[in-house]
């Protein structure tokens, strides 16, 4: 079946099976290697993207299901100011370990902070709630979080 | 003695009085790659289509006769390239790290559910499920055990034939006289306690990718932590020379000691489909393949007798260890061997008589895992010593800071630890600067005014020695080479999982040692065309797997003093290079780094070298476990605030105050990143994780929906900043001891210990969850 979104600001078209899903297409058929495998099931977030500035999960969504739909990666956003505040606060708190769950977290948050200049902590737990991480403990993750509150 | 003696250059280094990156909180140089999805794992080298797509077929049964593997009709499938099973296997199946029990595709027999049996070769994903579906696997059913207790006792079933018997290894430790002890000692406790498997649940699950070359060598990317090993591996699978292996290894999503034992058995299992077909062979786990197949922590049940005098002194203890090491020893036997030799905790017991068992069951093997053998040791012990304080009246911290390991003293297995013991000063400023007896007053207060919920405080210390068990051989060992532009590249074994080593404290070492600026240093980690480093496991990367670093950059440092003082008339003693200027300090005469570097080369200075270290151990006695047990111990104290809801059962940990004496810290936002890990890994372990297993001996929960690990809502994010004691240790690099492993092995015991304290109930079975802990209360 053949599918039209936009993907990082760009205009794309693919022809798909009806059961692929967005992770595979996302990382097979356009090369983006920050949307990760964790569980393939909608529990871990390391696929996390966004539609429509919402994060969601990659591998719960079908390609079909993204028709005229806007999708958003990380490597979308490296030019973007609120992104790279978030990040150089990632790396500086020593919020990222290995790293694979690195671009779901950013993405949530970033969502976050679009909508909210100042989440409280509440905001921030709630909305990171469906990305594990398995390193950090996720202190210093909301450590990074909380130090670029406006 | 020549100028690049390693113990002369480490000892040199030790004595530095102040530093220019160690000990300060350096980013990380591949925070940013990361954060925008630019660092490669492992699954970004696969293309689908252009190289094959592996599939294992797993056994349904946990122990049965396999009479024949039926795949003709998977064979037919367009893009099925092959088939491959035991009898592929071009050299030997057997991938036994301890003892040579293990296949690496099952051979005659299955011993657990979601042993691999086959691979499957596709150049098609969905291809290789249908193939999957399609060969059928003939077995003969014999008796499974799931008891080790069980397996222990039965001879008419053997999961090892070969063994004669289901007890796979035992150990021991005869110290003293415990009759004597016991007969001293005026209060005694006996408990029996009993922990879980855990899984790993690293975000990233297993995978290779093995390419064969022109050459007829086979190159593999692996997840494996230890490059050398996995080279090892694939030779002995492949029957061909190591030389001809060549590993590399791109980031790792997590790995925590499982993809020590797992990953070189994926790149063996890659690299034997490469070689048999010739193509380029990937190989990756889902989530269910990868909590069905791989090692987990040790499930353990243990007995422990200790008493004490009158004064609160420990007299003796009396310990039987009993591992479920489940379908292979994998590396139980060294796990056992630890748990052994850490039993008595970091006290003193003059006697002690410990008995080790490791248990084959028909369920998943037991394997490497943060603290390796140590948690569930320390969880029996710390239970104890809060019981003991409990009978004799006394505090907790009284009775431990009676009872720690000071310098001058001998361990369980009779070693004197001559330095580097900071336990009991640890013990001691944690308990003051966290104010425990306020605490502990105010929260018996507390509870006596609160009905539905009750908070306690309980304490975890624990120790962990540093390198391999008794005198295996351990080294170290790095290839550092200076560009000719004054860019440094240091080639190293150990890999990068998370932890920060390659990408911080290697960096800081090189740049501490050499003076050159930070940002010129970069490190090639995690392959084969380093030296053997030795694995990245046992919390010795930036402790033994350092030294190597050191002692090369420093060799280095010290051709580069004296070319420096021939270019500014002056004594090598009189040069200083920091952060890439050359000067002498007495003429204040200054080069730059990069001229000191570019005359090197055309002086004919070798500015590359290896930093080979043999570290030196003794003689350890197997038949009374006495003797050299490790070259030095990390010492770890956590202490943790619980509630408890008693209508529900559910606990929480509200705060956590953690302490370490691991030598020098190299950089300290690292370290907090592991303790504060290892905090929310402890506490998934303790109150969330538990496998089930099925009446197949199946995992019941093999995904991440059932097997519950934590999540940012679950943990505490009330971790103090840790206390330090940094009490050095001779042969690490800058007297640094292991970090990675240390929170997590108090961890199981603080919080029991809490729990203990806030229910006035002593807590013997882990996990808590609110089941357990109802029971404990007597709710149901």
């Amino acid at each position: 079946m053949k599918v039209r979104f936009i993907l990082n600001n760009r205009e794309v078209e693919v022809d798909v099976d009806p059961r692929e899903i967005l992770l595979d297409t996302l990382r097979y058929r356009f090369g983006l290697k920050s949307v990760k495998r964790g569980c393939e099931r909608g529990e871990c977030g390391t696929c996390t993207v966004l539609i429509n500035d919402k994060p969601v999960y990659s591998c719960m969504v079908l390609t079909v299901q993204v028709e005229g739909q806007r999708i958003t990666t990380v490597e979308g956003l490296v030019n973007d100011d609120l992104f790279k505040k978030i990040i150089v606060s990632f790396a500086e708190k020593g919020a990222i370990q290995c790293g694979f769950c690195t671009p779901g977290f950013i993405l949530t948050a970033y969502a976050l902070y679009r909508i909210k200049d100042k989440p409280s902590i509440e905001d921030i737990l709630k909305a990171l709630e469906g990305n594990l991480c398995r390193c950090t403990g996720y202190k210093k993750i909301v450590d990074a979080l909380t130090s670029i509150r406006s | 003695m020549s100028i690049e003696d390693p113990y002369e250059l480490l000892s040199k280094w030790f004595e530095a009085k102040e530093y220019l990156v160690v000990g300060k909180s350096v980013t990380r140089s591949d925070s940013i790659e990361k954060a925008i999805g630019k660092a490669r794992f492992l699954e970004d080298y696969y293309e689908p289509g252009r190289m094959l797509f592996v599939k294992q077929l797993l056994s349904t049964e946990p122990h049965a006769i396999i009479e024949s593997i039926d795949y003709s009709d998977a064979l037919k499938l367009t893009n099925i390239v092959g088939v491959f099973t035991a009898k592929n296997i071009p050299g030997i199946n057997n991938v036994g790290y301890a003892l040579p029990d293990q296949p690496l595709l099952a051979e005659g027999k299955v011993r657990y559910h979601g042993e691999p049996i086959a691979l499957i070769a596709s150049w098609d994903i969905d291809d290789a499920f249908k193939a999957l579906e399609m060969i059928r696997v003939k077995y003969k059913r014999l008796t499974p055990i799931y008891d080790p207790l069980e397996a222990m006792e039965r001879k008419d079933i053997l999961i090892h034939d070969e063994q004669g018997s289901n007890i796979a290894f035992t150990t021991k430790v005869r110290k003293g006289d415990i009759e004597r002890g016991f007969s001293e000692s005026s209060t005694i406790v006996k408990n029996t306690y009993k922990t879980h498997h855990q899984e790993h649940a690293y975000l990233e699950t297993e995978a290779a990718l093995a390419i064969p070359d022109i050459q007829g060598r086979i190159n593999i990317i692996s997840c494996a932590q230890y490059p050398h090993l996995a080279q090892r591996i694939v030779s002995k699978v492949l029957g061909i020379p190591a030389s001809n292996i060549r590993i590399i290894t791109p980031y790792i999503g997590g790995a925590f000691g499982g993809k020590d034992d797992e990953g070189p058995l994926v790149a063996a299992k890659a690299a034997l489909v490469a070689y048999l077909t010739g193509k380029p062979a990937f190989l990756i786990y889902s989530r269910e393949e990868s909590i069905r197949i791989h090692p987990k922590r040790e499930a353990t049940i243990i007995e422990y007798t200790s008493g004490v005098d009158d004064n609160g002194y420990l007299k003796a203890i009396k310990v039987k260890i009993i591992h479920d090491t489940g379908a292979y020893t994998n590396r139980g036997p060294y796990i056992l061997w630890r748990a052994t030799m850490h039993s008595s905790g970091p006290y003193y017991v003059p006697n002690a008589w410990v008995d080790g068992y490791c248990v084959y069951t028909n369920k998943v093997p037991q394997g490497s895992f943060r603290g390796f053998g140590n948690p569930s040791i320390q969880f029996a012990v710390e239970s104890q010593m809060d019981e003991l304080a409990k009978k004799l009246g006394i505090d907790p911290i009284e009775l431990r800071l009676k009872n720690l390991l000071r310098p001058g003293m001998d361990t369980i297995t009779g070693q004197k630890l001559d330095h580097s013991v900071g336990v009991a000063d640890l013990v001691d400023k944690l308990a003051r600067k966290m104010e425990w007896s306020k605490v502990r007053r105010e929260l018996e207060d507390w509870n006596k005014r609160s009905n539905r919920y009750k908070r306690g405080l309980g304490i975890g210390v624990a120790w962990h020695g540093i390198s391999t068990s008794r005198g295996v051989p351990d080294w170290s060992n790095a290839y550092i080479k200076i560009e000719r532009d004054g860019s440094v590249n240091v080639y190293t074994g150990i890999v990068e999982i998370g932890q920060g080593t390659p990408t911080t404290s290697y960096r800081q070492i090189v740049a501490e040692a050499l003076g050159a600026p930070l940002e010129y240093i970069n490190v090639v980690f995690g392959t084969t065309d380093a030296p053997d480093t030795g694995a990245t496991h046992a919390s010795r990367g930036t402790s033994i797997g350092a030294i190597g670093v050191l002692v090369a950059a420093a060799k280095i440092r010290e051709r580069l003093n004296r070319l420096a003082s021939d270019i500014l008339k002056t004594n090598p003693e009189n040069i200083v290079i920091r952060n890439g200027r050359v000067f002498d300090k007495i003429s204040n005469r200054e080069i730059r780094w990069e001229e000191l570097i570019q005359e090197a080369y055309n002086r004919g200075v070798e500015v590359s070298a290896t930093g080979y270290f043999y570290l030196p151990k003794g003689k350890f006695d197997d038949k009374i476990g006495q003797g050299f047990a490790y070259p030095a111990y990390s010492f770890v104290a956590v202490a943790v605030l619980v509630e408890i809801d008693t209508w529900t059962g559910k606990v929480r940990v509200l705060k956590a105050w953690p302490g370490l004496a691991a030598g020098k810290i190299i950089n300290p936002t690292q370290v907090e990143g592991q303790i504060e890990g290892a905090i929310a890994q402890g506490i998934g372990y303790v109150l969330y994780e538990k496998l089930e297993f099925g009446s197949k001996g199946e995992i019941l929960n093999a995904d991440l929906t059932d097997y519950v690990i934590p999540t940012i809502q679950d943990v505490t994010l009330d971790v103090e900043k840790p206390v330090y004691v940094e009490d050095k240790y001779k042969y690490g690099p800058f007297g640094a001891k292991g970090v990675g492993e240390m929170a997590f092995i108090p961890l199981p015991a603080a919080i029991a210990n809490a729990v203990s304290h806030a229910l006035n109930k002593r807590v013997t079975t882990l996990p808590l969850t609110p089941e357990n802990v109802l029971k404990l209360i007597g709710g149901l």
